[in-house]
């Protein structure tokens, strides 16, 4: 064998994986299918001024609309960032009819983690009971409890900014001081605990350092993460778990590796490695090892699976139970309220803070209080304040125009609801039979839609926000109940469920297949619900104890 | 010079005027690339000239430049030429004529040629040798109507941004008209507003969703 482990994907995931088994003695080959960014050096847009820019830090939308359909209309795509997402016309994928699903995707080194939105949230058991409790999906066999101290492994590692609230539904971690509230979210805080005080207004918990760790500096308050930061004040592959493996002396990384299919030997059910496409030279190689990890990203580590198909797994790889690609969720998403909050003109910030507020979920925790819903929903979003940019919606032109703009502009409070998505096995991955990317690979289909749980919450969740902004002196001015198109939380998962029953679920409670003991599925696609929290920090923790657990069978000689 | 390019637009003149341009108003050239016109839509001299005029009404000198000195006009003309601010949507099916007359292939507006037809009209000659109060005034009542109880879409409400942005993400703009901070180290959550408190172009939430 040429590795004790192969790691395909290079993202959040990926990269704790390979640091976790590099650690424990492990040698390692970790394959990604981008290219190579290197931390500091290869961040080309991150000290760039709009005036230094083509097209403003805009973009050239008639470029994007060609190349980027998809990836334009994520928030964090644009002409400093665009080099980190997929180009969508050389990536495709299917969709079934009447599914609108946006696939967001970042494809080099360190994948999604130089890119996600640093947000870090426990979940509860409340999250990890859900399916048992409203009987949809199946049962998570693990708790709190089991992922309590992988929690805090992972948060010491990555350093996680917040403020301790004692929240049953949002337990608190091991964090970093917390970053300020404004004096409007701050006013809005005090409001909702004073009317309703089961709803907790607090700082985003997030992965940006406020204080330094070891080679990592803090955060500088630019709040331009999604270019890179050389900083390394968020956490990312680069500034973080990569280092940390590479000390090891254990690790070897290939990037430009377009893992193909796992090699599958059904006389001893074992994985033996991978077959890749080398992306420069179109050569088809392979390489072995004892086991494999898959952290390719929730829908192309099934699509791995899936393209894995033999004459032993005619259904795909790891399926027995034939539910591989199917209850995929994400997280239904949509602006709640947008509200003008008069009385703080005389106010205002200076930096940029990296993260907004979160109002934990507080509904259907004890009391079954959803309309129409048996889960959750949690607000995210904060106080800001108009600028320049609200001239374009005004009227008006000359100096008073150019005067008005020079101040900072109305505090407006936003409060963008995120909702548990219920697992359904109709919404689902397969390949395409019929459609195959430029290096003849099929591509995948993906069928999804929301149901009407995840309406009815974002329902409420509308009606609930507008409320609470309007009791904090708001005018409420907008407002949405409807979700924007699946994807758009950039919060895909499922896939590969984990569960108690090989018969119904493919993965066991170490996120290891039932039907093949050296293959670990540690990202996304591992989730058997969806929670209402920005699930990364728990595929992280997932990730740390599933590979310590791995480490320990390779030892014992189990796998 | 390339057999494509139409009457009146030359790199050594726009690289000439602006260069002019930069000597006389003491801004640092406008940073327009030149290679990112396709040159089939490369706009005319006169259109660069009432662009850049209509800049500098809409955002005028004061103890700062003006959008025209630092060459909004051309990043309007760039932005309207590659879709910024939506500019490259279709036409609705009801369009007036005033505005399918100048239909770009691709079904979409010209709003360089809409406008010169539209402020032309309005001076009923040659809008860039009106006075300069006569252009101020006609321009207002354009906007005014752009923005009327009940318009939701208008072309002037699309080059009226793009002046805004090329104008508050230029260097003049982003750094001398409002402040600017790449690396602000700290973040201060509550800080008085006094006369002299100038925005900061740097705060990217602001600019995104204020």
């Amino acid at each position: 064998m040429d590795f004790d482990a192969i790691v395909v994907g290079s993202g959040i995931t990926g990269g704790l994986a390979a640091k976790e088994l590099t650690e424990a003695g492990l040698k390692v080959l970790m394959i990604e299918r981008g290219r190579n960014i290197r931390h500091q050096q290869d961040y080309t847009t991150e000290m760039k001024t709009p005036w230094e820019m083509p097209f403003r830090g805009i973009g050239d939308q008639e470029l994007y609309a060609r190349e980027h359909a998809v990836q334009m209309l994520n928030r964090h795509f644009t002409e400093y960032t665009q080099n980190h997402f997929v180009n969508d016309a050389q990536n495709p994928y299917t969709k079934t009819e009447g599914t609108d699903f946006n696939w967001f995707r970042s494809y080099q080194l360190g994948g999604r983690s130089l890119t996600w939105g640093r947000q870090s949230y426990r979940w509860s058991d409340y999250d990890f009971e859900a399916n048992k409790r409203d009987g949809h999906g199946t049962d998570w066999p693990i708790r709190y409890a089991d992922l309590a101290p992988w929690y805090d492994k992972v948060e010491e590692f990555i350093g996680v900014s917040g403020a301790k609230e004692g929240l049953k539904q949002l337990p608190d971690g091991r964090f970093q001081p917390p970053m300020a509230l404004n004096p409007v979210e701050q006013h809005v805080r005090e409001v909702m605990q004073a009317n309703w005080p089961e709803r907790r207004l607090t700082i985003g918990r997030t992965a940006n350092l406020t204080e330094g760790k070891g080679e990592r500096g803090q955060c500088q308050n630019r709040s331009i993460c999604a270019r890179g930061c050389s900083y390394g004040a968020y956490f990312s592959t680069q500034s973080s778990t990569l280092p940390a493996a590479m000390a090891t002396g254990r690790l070897t990384v290939i990037t430009d590796a377009v893992v193909e299919k796992l090699d599958y030997d059904p006389a001893t059910r074992r994985i033996t490695g991978v077959r890749y496409l080398d992306r420069n030279t179109k050569e088809r190689k392979t390489a072995t090892a004892r086991m494999v990890f898959l952290n390719a990203g929730a829908f192309n580590s099934v699509h791995v699976l899936l393209n894995s198909a033999s004459e032993a797994m005619p259904n795909g790889l790891a399926n027995s139970s034939g539910v591989l690609g199917t209850h995929i969720m994400d997280h239904a998403n949509t602006l709640s309220a947008i509200a003008l909050m008069p009385g703080f003109e005389d106010r205002t910030t200076t930096g940029n803070r990296p993260t907004g507020v979160v109002v934990a979920r507080y509904r259907n925790m004890d009391a079954m209080d959803g309309e129409g819903h048996t889960r959750g929903y949690s607000f995210q979003g904060g106080a800001l304040q108009s600028t320049w940019t609200a001239g374009k919606r005004d009227p008006g032109i000359g100096a008073e125009l150019k005067q008005k703009l020079q101040k900072p502009g109305m505090w407006r409070m936003v409060l963008v609801a995120f909702a548990d998505c219920v697992p359904r096995a109709s919404n689902r991955l397969t390949l395409d039979p019929k459609a195959v990317d430029a290096d003849g690979i099929p591509q995948l289909n993906i069928a999804f839609a929301f149901g009407k749980e995840e309406r009815a919450a974002l329902a409420q969740a509308k009606a609930d926000a507008g409320e609470m902004l309007t009791k904090a002196g708001g005018k409420v001015i907008m407002g949405f109940d409807q979700p924007g198109a699946g994807g758009t939380a950039i919060h895909e998962m499922g896939g590969a469920r984990m569960g108690h029953d090989p018969a119904t679920s493919v993965l066991n409670k170490w996120s290891q297949s039932h039907d093949i003991a050296n293959l670990f599925v540690t990202d996304g696609a591992q989730m058997s619900s969806s929670a209402c929290q920005n699930p990364s920090l728990t595929y992280m923790a997932l990730t740390a104890r599933a590979a310590d657990a791995a480490a320990s069978m390779l030892r014992e000689g189990k796998i | 010079m390339d057999q494509d390019q139409p009457k009146g637009w030359s790199r050594r003149r726009f690289l000439g005027g602006a260069a002019i341009l930069a000597a006389v108003v003491g801004v640092p050239l406008a940073a327009i690339r030149l290679d990112l016109f396709n040159t089939q839509e490369a706009p005319s001299e006169r259109q660069r000239d009432l662009m850049r005029t209509v800049s500098q009404i809409v955002i005028p000198k004061t103890d700062t430049p003006g959008a025209g000195d630092v060459g909004a006009g051309d990043f309007v003309l760039l932005g309207l030429a590659h879709g910024l601010e939506k500019s490259r949507a279709p036409l609705a099916k009801d369009a007036p004529e005033a505005l399918t007359r100048h239909a770009r292939k691709d079904g979409s507006l010209d709003q360089a040629a809409w406008l010169e037809t539209e402020l032309d009209a309005r001076a009923k000659g040659d809008f860039l040798k009106a006075a300069p109060d006569a252009q101020a005034r006609l321009l207002a009542a354009l906007d005014a109507e752009a923005y009327a109880e009940g318009v939701r879409e208008h072309p002037w409400r699309t080059v009226k941004a793009l002046i805004l942005i090329g104008y508050y993400t230029s260097e003049s703009g982003g750094s001398q008209e409002l402040q600017f901070n790449l690396v602000p180290g700290t973040y201060d959550p509550d800080v008085p507003v006094t006369p002299q408190t100038r925005a900061f172009s740097s705060d990217w939430t602001a600019v995104d969703f204020g």
